[in-house]
């Protein structure tokens, strides 16, 4: 070890053999294997074994299990299990389903297991499309009828959800794992790793060119890189965004999937006071205007995120999407607007003896999803003379509970979408509440619903047939909230990120991880 | 942490000096300690960190929590002697900043606990009785857990937060000084001056404070020093899991838990609150030998 | 004997019921309503007041503290101690799952932790003032000055990414076991040496041993035999409370090894809010270290009778 090499790694790596008093004789790479199987290191082990979770795999998607329909990496779905559907007048969905494919266990698949899928669902709370006990009709072996308990037409874009994965007849998922998909599982160890091998009888063309999986949990991000660079694992998912530079640097490959993911903050409209500074158009504009999205993504994302203008995916929106215009940075134009809107001051603007502060709740998932944005949105809204209070909530639950009181004014939220209907999240957050609804499941209208002008797009989107009309209508509803109302205001736009060592030659990444399909993984040898 | 567990519930010879120190008594502490070289050593380097959490807007030369995003993960330079951090903060001046918040945090703890623990020691052992009994019991059953179990549950209970973590702290750790403190006063409260003291119709309180309490200020400060690097594990280790101080805090268990994300291309950013943590709890603990071994003659003898 | 051990677990019942007391307390600490926690986890979205209420109603939250409390006591004495908000799993069954595991590294530890110890802590006494005697009080006062998480991450850089010689985390094979053990071994070797250390000083100086040296017995048949094995008898019954200390110290080495053991567990509870699981935590992890307790009691009444009561 020369003068020269002795930075500061190898001096802490020096501090650790020391103290153990071991002496390196020779480097051995005790993993070293030449078989197909890959092995891949994942966060937390999130699957349910519980009667609640509708097929018990979710958020781990291991290739065991098939929906009907498959959101494509565009976030259009393409047919999976189901060969084709049409919509029946007023409420129906008539679909054909394929008659080639047959259950891990050989039983075949049929119009059974779909209603018995179906029928769980809705014995569960009916998941996200609202079915009902009567729902799911038997046509013959291979088509069905599915007629939601309220007017649905995205029903086609929700059915893809992995949640909604067709089961064998009587499978509880909680038990075992019996799916129609490209792997079958071989063995499941709660909290240390889930192993699937190649399916060799699937039905479909994709066939994996690969002898199997193992999934191994690393809760821990920076555990988890380090075994891919022990050559512990193959290839790692979830790669921690600021620190994802360093998987190049130890000579894997970086790949990124297109955005699917979102980091925005959405600003009270509708708060008391103290929080009712954000119903100033001109406030919400200059906030707008003030936030440089590029330090965002270089600093606090280290280069691995894009600048966000829009919520939802921007595939989603099809052609549609440049209806939603790129908001802009610029700082003099937010101060002088400020300033025509009677905020005035040196430091912190003021108007009427009330300062211009702000306190933005951060919490959604966690604070930890949001790294550093907190602090920086706090040091570029300080530029415009606007004081910015942070606020973390540890968790989902305190963060929602808070959101239900409307204590907060700027509300920082990442989220991802992970079924094809546009219309789903900007109509869940932004769309009027229901006169008379319960106060806890309105929580989001109150705060941020700006009305008819907005409610109008989301009927659409619910009630066109035409995706094309679909999306239009979603961008239009888009572009209101986040350029003319200024409520929603976009940071970025989030890619997933694997890293993979020299064995994988080849991988498709999804830009919604549940959605992952494993079979285009392909490896040397 | 483990160890601050394992060190916290172990049988313990520092009950022994129950005696009050005379004056004389006093300068031979003094030079006792004078002459262990290794508690002066610790004595040192603890003076410099409380300096450094004291004056630490004096000495650290920026503002440890302001950003400088063109500035992000430099090494070394003159202007950052220990480099930036991902936010292009600078290193020095949240190691020193971090002194103050977990010396200061831990310091704050242990003067709650010794506050706590004191007080119902010398109630339970001057009063005696039903009260005795109770207290006593509420030990008993705080002593069936490892001190972390029980803090860990307070902290989950409340929520994540470093005031917390302090609260699960105290309402755990109490418990030895009770304990210990109570078995000196019971055996101080047998002596000719604290029963004429009280048969004087000296009030309970005044007893109590002027003629117990001083009995109990050696083993208790001994205690409370061998302790101190324990709480600083035991509250770095819970900040490190998210669950103590929150970020941007310059909390030095948070700052490695921070620079986690950058350990293979930046690991200094964990090496340096590790080295700091290190240098705080091994000062705490080499001048907690020195007071122990000053103040039991039976260790002296060694 | 019978009756020693009698009165034993005699003695453990009312502070068993003091940990649940404290255990079911604990619950009330949290902030919010724990029946609309439930529920939103249970609907996945906000429950409406009517629904709140009822909840409320079923689960009993509406009746005084003390009923509550012997309900809750009833319940987990037939080891019924709630679901999980989080998976809908029995709270008993998720930290009985865990268990073993958190079980097999403490002890791996410990065994460490000894391994290190004794003889380096013997060693120190034998040859006090010596070279080995200043090498183990260094020793012991790094090892304790160190936090866990930091060594856990020297030890992964120098042995599992530098070496590769064991594998950076998980627990599938024995090779997964070692760091985090040895990362829990070396604290706790740390303060255990110096008991044996001090332990051997006092017995080295005691009559007998001059006595045998004056018998003019070799001075290592006098060390190992006499002094070593008195010197045991002490370090022997701090074992177990060392241990019991272990079970709660593994939190921060398993989050890091991605160990699924019970520390992992609660850790998971803390961060979702998992209140069910936090409760039965405390429970289980008293009930566990009254048992460690009891049975390090039994075990040195069969040692050494003289701690066994006279019969009266």
């Amino acid at each position: 070890m020369g003068i020269t090499q002795l930075n500061r790694r190898t001096l802490v790596q020096g501090v650790a053999v020391g103290a153990v008093g071991i002496h390196a004789l020779a480097a051995t790479n005790s993993l070293a294997q030449s078989d197909t199987t890959v092995k891949i290191g994942v966060s937390e082990d999130g699957y349910r074994t519980d009667e609640r979770a509708n097929v018990g795999f979710y958020p781990l998607n291991t290739g065991i299990f098939e929906s009907l329909v498959h959101l494509g990496e565009d976030y259009q779905i393409k047919p999976l299990l189901a060969e084709s559907w049409e919509f029946v007048e007023p409420n129906t969905w008539r679909i054909t389903l394929r008659q080639d494919v047959s259950f891990h266990d050989g039983t075949a698949f049929n119009a059974e297991a779909v209603k018995y899928t179906m029928d769980r669902i809705a014995s569960n709370g009916g998941g996200s499309m609202g079915l009902g006990a009567d729902s799911c009709v038997i046509v013959d072996d291979f088509t069905v009828e599915i007629t939601s308990s309220r007017p649905n037409r995205r029903l086609m874009q929700q059915i893809g959800h992995p949640n909604n994965s067709i089961l064998p007849v009587g499978l509880n998922p909680a038990e075992s794992r019996i799916g129609t998909g490209p792997f079958k599982e071989v063995e499941y160890v709660a909290g240390d790793h889930f192993t699937v091998e190649t399916n060799a009888e699937y039905w479909g063309d994709d066939k994996p060119e690969i002898a199997g999986i193992t999934f191994n949990f690393y809760p821990d991000p920076t555990a988890r890189m380090l075994a891919l660079q022990a050559g512990d694992v193959d290839m790692i998912t979830d790669v921690s965004r600021p620190a994802a530079g360093q998987v190049e640097q130890m000579g894997a490959t970086l790949l990124r999937s297109p955005v699917g993911g979102y980091e925005a903050f959405y600003i009270q409209i509708h708060g008391e006071e103290p929080y009712h500074l954000g119903a100033d158009p001109a406030v919400r504009e200059a906030i707008s205007l003030a936030i440089d999205r590029n330090v965002i993504v270089q600093n606090a994302w280290q280069g691995n995120a894009e600048p966000g203008h829009t919520m939802i995916p921007p595939a989603i929106l099809g052609d549609s999407v440049s209806i939603v215009a790129e908001p802009t940075y610029d700082l003099e134009k937010a101060k002088s607007l400020l300033e025509e809107a009677g905020w005035t001051g040196d430091d912190i603007r003021a108007k009427d003896g009330t300062a211009l502060t702000l306190t933005i709740i951060n919490g959604y998932g966690t604070a930890a999803d949001h790294g550093t944005v907190p602090e920086i949105l706090q040091a570029q809204l300080r530029e415009a003379g606007i004081d910015l209070q942070i606020v973390q909530t540890p968790d989902t639950a305190t963060y929602e509970q808070r959101l239900s009181l409307g204590e907060g004014d700027l509300w920082l939220e990442a989220g991802s979408q992970n079924d094809g209907n546009p219309g789903f999240l900007p109509g869940l957050l932004f769309a009027s509440p229901e006169e008379g609804g319960d106060p806890e499941s309105t929580m989001y209208g109150r705060a941020f619903a700006p009305g008819a002008a907005f409610d109008e797009q989301i009927e659409i989107t619910n009630n066109a047939v035409d995706m094309a009309e679909v999306q239009e209508a979603a961008a239009l509803g888009m572009n209101l909230l986040i350029n003319e109302e200024h409520i929603v205001v976009p940071l970025c736009g989030f890619f997933r990120m694997v890293g993979a060592s020299e064995k994988i030659t080849e991988f498709s990444l999804h830009p919604s991880g549940v959605n992952q399909r494993w079979t285009s993984l392909r490896v040397k040898g | 942490m483990a160890v601050s567990t394992a060190d916290h519930k172990s049988p313990t010879k520092l009950a022994k000096p129950a005696v009050k120190l005379t004056a004389p008594e006093r300068f031979i502490l003094l030079k006792q300690l004078r002459k262990d070289t290794s508690a002066l050593v610790g004595l040192v380097l603890l003076s410099v960190i409380v300096v450094m959490a004291v004056f630490a807007n004096q000495i650290a030369p920026y503002d440890p929590i302001k950003t400088d995003l063109l500035l992000g993960l430099t090494g070394p330079s003159r202007d950052h002697w220990l480099g930036t951090d991902s936010l292009g903060r600078d290193m020095f001046s949240r190691i020193v900043h971090g002194a103050r918040w977990s010396l200061g945090a831990a310091a704050i703890a242990s003067l709650a606990i010794v506050v706590l623990g004191v007080s119902i020691g010398i109630i339970a052992g001057f009063f005696g009785g039903i009260i005795d009994s109770l207290l006593m019991r509420l030990v008993d059953v705080l002593l069936a857990f490892p001190s972390m179990i029980l803090a860990l549950a307070i902290v989950g209970m409340l929520g994540p937060s470093l005031k917390n973590v302090l609260i699960g702290m105290v309402a755990v750790w109490w418990v030895d000084y009770a304990r210990i403190v109570r078995g000196i006063t019971l055996r101080v409260a047998q002596n000719d001056y604290v029963e004429a003291a009280h048969c004087c119709g000296c009030h309970p309180t005044r007893t109590m404070i002027r003629h117990i309490f001083p009995n109990v200020i050696p083993t208790v400060a001994v205690l409370a020093t061998l302790e101190l690097g324990g709480l600083i594990l035991a509250i770095s280790g819970l900040s490190f899991l998210g669950l103590g101080a929150q970020p941007p805090t310059p909390e030095w268990g948070a700052m490695i838990n921070d620079g986690r994300a950058f350990f293979l291309n930046a690991p200094q950013l964990m090496f340096y609150p590790g080295m700091a943590i290190s240098i705080v709890v091994l000062a705490c603990n080499l001048v907690g030998d020195g007071l122990r071994d000053a103040l039991d003659p039976r260790m002296r003898s060694r | 004997m019978g009756s020693f051990i009698l009165r034993r677990v005699m003695l453990l019942v009312p502070i068993w019921i003091g940990i649940s007391l404290l255990a079911f307390l604990l619950t009330n600490l949290t902030p919010g309503d724990p029946a609309r926690l439930a529920l939103q986890r249970e609907l996945g979205h906000q429950p409406d007041t009517a629904q709140v209420e009822e909840a409320r109603e079923r689960m009993g939250l509406n009746d005084p503290l003390p009923i509550q409390y012997l309900r809750w006591l009833g319940h987990a004495a037939t080891g019924d101690l709630g679901t999980s908000y989080r998976n809908g799993q029995p709270v008993l069954e998720a930290l009985t799952n865990r268990f073993p595991t958190t079980l097999k590294l403490a002890a791996l530890g410990l065994a460490i932790s000894v391994t290190i110890a004794l003889p380096l802590g013997a060693l120190a006494a034998v040859f006090r003032g010596r070279v080995v005697d200043h090498f183990s009080r260094i020793f012991a006062l790094v090892g304790a000055s160190m936090p866990s998480f930091w060594v856990a991450y020297l030890l992964i850089l120098a042995f599992a990414v530098n070496l590769r010689l064991l594998p950076v985390a998980g627990s599938s094979t024995w090779k997964h076991i070692v760091l985090p053990a040895v990362t829990l071994g070396i604290a706790g070797s740390a303060s255990l040496m110096r008991v044996v250390r001090s332990e051997m000083l006092e017995n080295l100086g005691q009559d007998y041993v001059r006595t045998a040296r004056a018998k003019g017995l070799a001075n290592s048949y006098v060390i190992s035999r006499h002094a070593f094995r008195n010197a045991l008898i002490p370090v022997t019954t701090i074992l177990g409370m060392r241990f019991a200390g272990m079970l709660g110290g593994t939190v921060i080495v398993e989050t890091i090894f991605a160990w699924p053991g019970i520390g992992k567990l609660i850790i998971d509870a803390i961060f979702d809010r998992d209140y069910p699981i936090i409760q039965g935590f405390v429970i289980f992890m008293g009930t566990v270290t009254l048992l460690i307790n009891l049975t390090v009691d039994i075990g040195y009444g069969l040692i050494d009778p003289r701690v066994r009561p006279a019969k009266s």
